[in-house]
This record gives C-alpha cells, sequence and structure tokens, in this order.
C-alpha cells in the first residue's frame, strides 16, 4: 500500500483541496493553510484507524508531522 | 512576606534555597534554579553593556520559540532593571514593527539564528539594541551592573509588557508592574497550596498572561514548570498521556483545550493521577466539557477564574464546589485577595444584585495602563465614580456581569466587538485594518460566528477570492489565530442610513444560514 498516497488522498478529499496546483506531498499543511489546526486531530485518527497504529505523545512531540511526507514516514515506523 | 521591588529576587531566593532542583523544563532540555539565574545574570550583563543612559527603562522583546530559553531570557530583562515583552515567534513581522515602533526607539530584540533574518528585514532603529540569545547567554556575569541597575526598581515600576488586540489594528502593550505578578503568585500559592512538590503543566503562550500562574508560582515555590511542547495541542487527545507520564500534578489551562480534550473522549481512557489541581481561564467554561472531566478525573480541584490582562491575569475566582447541569453558566466567582470588584450599571452607579452593568476591577493587580498610549488608557483606567473622596483608580473592563443571590459574580458577555475565539483574545477591528491592506480589497467586515466559533470576514472587491490564499496574505499582518474561518466576497456592501457598514444585516446572514 502506498502509505503517502492513502494519507494524501484523504487529505484532499477530507479538506476540500481539488487539484490546488500548490498542494503536494511536501507542502507544510498548517502554515499554508490546507488544513486548519482542528484537522490534525482528523488526520491522526484517520492513520491510526486506517493503519491500525497508535501516535503517542512522544511520537508527536519528537517528529515533525506537517507534511503527507512526514506523517507517512512516522506511519511507517510503527507498522 | 513582604513584596521585593522586583520579582526577580524571587528567583535569587530560590537559586539559593532549591538550587540543583529543576525550574523549567521543555522538550530540550531541563534548567535548575541555578542555571536559570545564572542564564538570566549573564542576559543582563549583555543588555546593559548594550544600554543606553537615560532614565526611562528599555524594554526587552523576547522574539524565540516558546522554551526555558524565554523564560532565562525573561529573568535577563528583569536582572538589567527592565520590563520585558513576550513576542509570539509567529508573530507577523509587520505586527512585530508596530511594537518596535511603540517602543520609541527604546528598547532591546532577543532572538535565535532565523529570527535574526527577520528582524533584519525590519526597520529598527539604531538606538535599539539587537542580541542573538546564544550570544547573550554567553556574556560574563556582571553583579554588580545587576545591583545597580535593580537598586534604582521599585515594586510598581513595570515587569513585563504584554501586547494584546487593538480595534484600531495596532497593539496595545498592558504595562503591569512586579508588584502585580509577585501578588498574584502568592495569592496562587495560598490558593492551590503550591509547594516545590508540584510541577505545572504549562500550556499558556508566554504572550498570554495565564502563563505568569505558571511563572510565578514556579519561582514563588521552587515547583517545577513544564513547558508541555506546543505541538501536542494540536492533538488534545495525547495531552492526558503528557500529564500521566510527566506527573504533572497543577495545570492552568484556556478552556478551549479542556474542552477539546474533554470532546476527545480520551478522558475515559487515560487516568493521570497525578494531577490534583485544574484551573482554568480566558474565556467561558462550559459545565458539559467540565463535567466530562469531573465524572473522569474525579478527586482534583476544579477552578474557575476570570481576569483581563490589563489587571495581571486573574481578579475573581471560584472553586466549583458543587454540581452543574450541562446548561448551567458557571460563576466567575468572588474577588481575589487585594481586589475588588464592581458592577457600573448605564448610569455609572453601582448596580444591585442580578442587575447587570460592566464588570471594573479595583486592587493591586491594576496594571498601569497601555504602554506608550494615554489616551487609550484614559479611558478605561479611570477614577472609580462611585469614590469622591480619594483617588481610586479602576479598569473598565468592557465585560458585562451581574451578581446573583449567591452573592457570586457571573459573567455576561461583551459590550463591545472584542471576541474570544479559543482563548485568544481579537478585536475584529484589527481583522479589518489587516484586511483593506490586501491587494483589491475595498472594503472589510469580520463578524464573528458563535454558532461555529469562527471568524466570517466580509470584503468588499470586483475580484475573485480564495479563502486560502486570502488568508496567507492576512497572515502578513495578524497573527494565525485572527484568520477568519470563512470569506465572503461581496461586490457592495448593505449600508445603514447613515452610511454605516450594516453589520445588523451582515450577521443576520450568517445566523440564517446565507453565507
Amino acid at each position: 500500500m502506498d502509505i503517502a498516497k492513502t494519507i494524501s488522498d484523504f487529505i484532499i478529499d477530507k479538506f476540500e483541496i481539488g487539484d490546488d496546483p500548490d498542494f503536494n506531498n511536501d507542502v507544510h499543511l498548517f502554515n499554508e493553510g490546507f488544513v486548519d489546526s482542528f484537522g490534525a486531530v482528523e488526520i491522526v485518527a484517520f492513520v491510526e484507524d486506517t493503519f491500525n497504529i497508535k501516535i503517542t505523545q512522544k511520537d508527536i512531540t519528537l517528529y515533525p508531522m506537517n507534511t503527507v511526507n512526514e506523517i507517512a514516514a512516522v506511519v511507517e515506523s510503527k507498522l | 512576606m513582604i513584596i521585593p521591588n522586583s520579582a526577580v529576587r524571587l528567583l535569587d531566593a530560590a537559586a539559593a534555597k532549591y538550587g540543583d532542583k529543576t525550574a523549567v523544563s521543555d522538550e530540550y532540555e531541563s534548567v535548575s534554579f541555578s542555571e536559570l539565574k545564572e542564564r538570566g545574570m549573564r542576559i543582563a550583563a549583555s543588555l546593559l553593556y548594550a544600554s543606553r543612559e537615560g532614565y526611562m527603562p528599555e524594554p526587552v522583546m523576547v522574539y524565540l520559540p516558546k522554551s526555558a530559553k524565554c523564560i532565562a531570557s525573561f529573568m535577563g530583562a528583569m536582572y538589567s532593571g527592565n520590563p520585558y515583552v513576550p513576542i509570539a515567534y509567529d508573530m507577523p513581522a509587520n505586527r512585530i514593527q508596530k511594537i518596535v515602533d511603540l517602543l520609541d526607539g527604546r528598547g532591546h530584540i532577543i532572538t535565535d539564528e532565523a529570527g535574526m533574518e527577520i528582524v533584519k528585514t525590519m526597520d529598527i532603529p539604531p538606538t535599539f539594541g539587537v542580541h542573538l540569545y546564544s550570544d547573550a547567554v554567553a556574556a560574563e556575569p556582571d553583579e554588580a551592573a545587576a545591583d545597580k541597575a535593580l537598586s534604582r526598581i521599585t515594586d510598581l515600576d513595570p515587569i513585563y509588557i504584554m501586547f494584546t488586540s487593538g480595534s484600531t489594528g495596532e497593539p496595545k502593550g498592558v504595562t503591569v508592574p512586579h508588584r502585580g505578578a509577585v501578588d498574584y503568585a502568592l495569592w496562587v500559592q495560598r490558593t492551590f497550596n503550591i509547594t516545590s512538590a508540584d510541577k505545572l503543566g504549562n500550556q499558556a503562550p508566554f504572550y498570554f498572561d495565564n502563563s505568569i500562574f505558571d511563572i510565578y508560582s514556579m519561582l514563588l515555590t521552587g515547583a517545577e514548570m513544564a513547558i508541555i511542547p506546543e505541538s501536542l495541542f494540536m492533538f488534545p487527545s495525547k495531552l492526558p498521556e503528557f500529564i500521566r507520564d510527566n506527573k504533572i500534578t497543577v495545570i492552568f489551562w484556556v478552556p478551549t483545550v479542556m474542552i477539546n480534550v474533554a470532546n476527545s473522549g480520551v478522558l475515559e481512557d487515560i487516568a493521570m493521577p497525578t494531577l490534583r489541581t485544574v484551573a482554568f481561564c480566558g474565556e467561558v467554561m462550559p459545565n458539559t466539557q467540565l463535567n466530562i472531566w469531573r465524572r473522569n478525573h474525579k478527586g482534583a480541584v476544579y477552578a474557575n477564574l476570570y481576569g483581563p490582562t490589563e489587571i495581571s491575569d486573574v481578579c475573581t475566582y471560584y472553586i466549583v464546589d458543587r454540581e452543574f447541569d450541562d446548561a448551567d453558566p458557571l460563576p466567575i466567582g468572588r474577588a481575589c485577595e487585594n481586589m475588588r470588584i464592581i458592577i457600573l450599571n448605564e448610569k455609572n452607579e453601582v448596580a444591585k444584585p442580578n442587575e447587570q452593568g460592566e464588570l471594573c476591577v479595583i486592587g493591586t493587580g491594576v496594571s498601569l495602563g497601555y504602554w506608550n498610549k494615554p489616551e487609550i488608557s484614559d479611558k478605561v483606567f479611570v477614577q472609580n465614580p462611585a469614590n469622591p473622596y480619594y483617588e481610586e483608580r479602576i479598569y473598565r473592563t468592557g465585560d458585562l456581569a451581574y451578581i446573583n443571590d449567591e452573592g457570586l459574580i457571573m459573567y455576561d458577555g461583551r459590550m463591545d466587538n472584542q471576541i474570544k475565539v479559543k482563548g485568544n483574545r481579537i478585536e475584529l477591528g484589527e481583522i479589518e485594518c489587516a484586511a483593506m491592506a490586501v491587494t483589491g480589497v475595498k472594503g472589510a467586515a469580520a463578524v464573528f460566528d458563535a454558532a461555529n466559533e469562527r471568524i466570517v470576514l466580509f470584503v468588499e472587491s470586483c475580484e475573485s477570492l480564495v479563502l486560502r490564499k486570502f488568508n496567507n496574505e492576512l497572515k502578513q499582518y495578524i497573527p494565525k489565530y485572527m484568520l477568519p474561518g470563512k470569506l465572503v466576497v461581496m461586490d457592495r456592501f448593505p449600508h445603514t442610513a447613515n452610511d454605516k457598514i450594516d453589520r445588523v444585516t451582515l450577521k443576520r446572514m450568517i445566523t440564517e444560514g446565507e453565507v
């Protein structure tokens, strides 16, 4: 399974990004305004359910999770 | 105890008594009381070396990511006899510039390498000291110079200036004296029995006055202040884990965070055995979510605190001592020690019980006003109209309130356009001023959509504008927490008979679901 694609498909659909040319897997989701601060929770809930993993407070403190690829990297380390 | 002339004397005492015990920790380091003092003295030496002769203090802007380094810089400012000015690390350069301008060329900035790049793009007067944190903290301590600077300080001199939203687009610098902060810390210590065994889980950003609860309790009592990593607040369901893992005993959070944690459902799953005191302040705390906390985390003391930045954080409190239904409002309670509340009605007379009026504050916590803004200060820091006998300064909060049959103060909303979004205090006028600076915007009206807890920005423009891109432009002028959640573009605004923007119609468009 392509982890990054699964995550980006979810984000594009959930946050109504459409075919915005500024969006890609390395863009800062929060600074660039694609996802608001409440959206972070939904993304974490999605990856926890979809990949059957648990993201802990330490993961969030230690690893950046601001781009699709960064989130995918954390997911991958847990599989 | 005798209130010291400078709050930094609390650090002297704590360093002598607690030495190697951790004072403040963040995700990168733990700093002991001795180390905090040492860093403060080094930074002070660096500031004093760059100071100019003159009577007035030189405010020290601390423009760093939220960390123990900020606390060390605050101590450094105090050891140099100057107030500190916390600056949010993500504050737009335009807004920082406005603050620099308000300081009239007298002051300092402490920042890191990345911040320095932004500072270089700004118009900093040559009379301003610009310091790299890593250099400042490497300076040789100069005890004689610090003692000299501190010897001229009194407890009524400013300890910090906190900039809050201003309706004209210019931030207002609330200037608080040492006495206000220390007196408040003494009240916190007594009311919540804070000791050196406690560990405070700090949520409040340092540019938000709730943080003085944590900072000055730490200095006064020898408790540890654990700065919770900012990234965790995007994931409220992970916060109880942090409290559990780090053995936090006391938290003082903004209700939005408490609400998000409660709504995440995690309180049912994660026990926080060390957490004994849960205090909150900054906006209305709904009983629905407080009841989730109380049901799942029994035995803790819950306290609803109230106070605007202008009175040194908190002036009333209510220890939650009985059951409340979800729909009940929570009282803001009674005045703290050394504080008094009066409710003034429309005739400027003291209101009767249950009569609504403006909540006004008297006492030690009342601040010195807005830095370099006497004309705004004079409107809200005024003589108590109920006292014709001697000078008694009150702060008019603009908050509506009444005193109920039990003698408890009940908060009842705002008199003006100030709003609270996720605990952040915002003047809608500041957003409108920023929007007017965006190309193609002919008019702007910001309206709060309370049901969806978001700001709707109406703009008059012939262009088609997209929220995300518009917000990326607005971010140059206002902090992220002020950004609108919805943008409505209109060819022409509705106007009232006297040609003002018809805000009633705009508001109705929101409540009736037209936008």
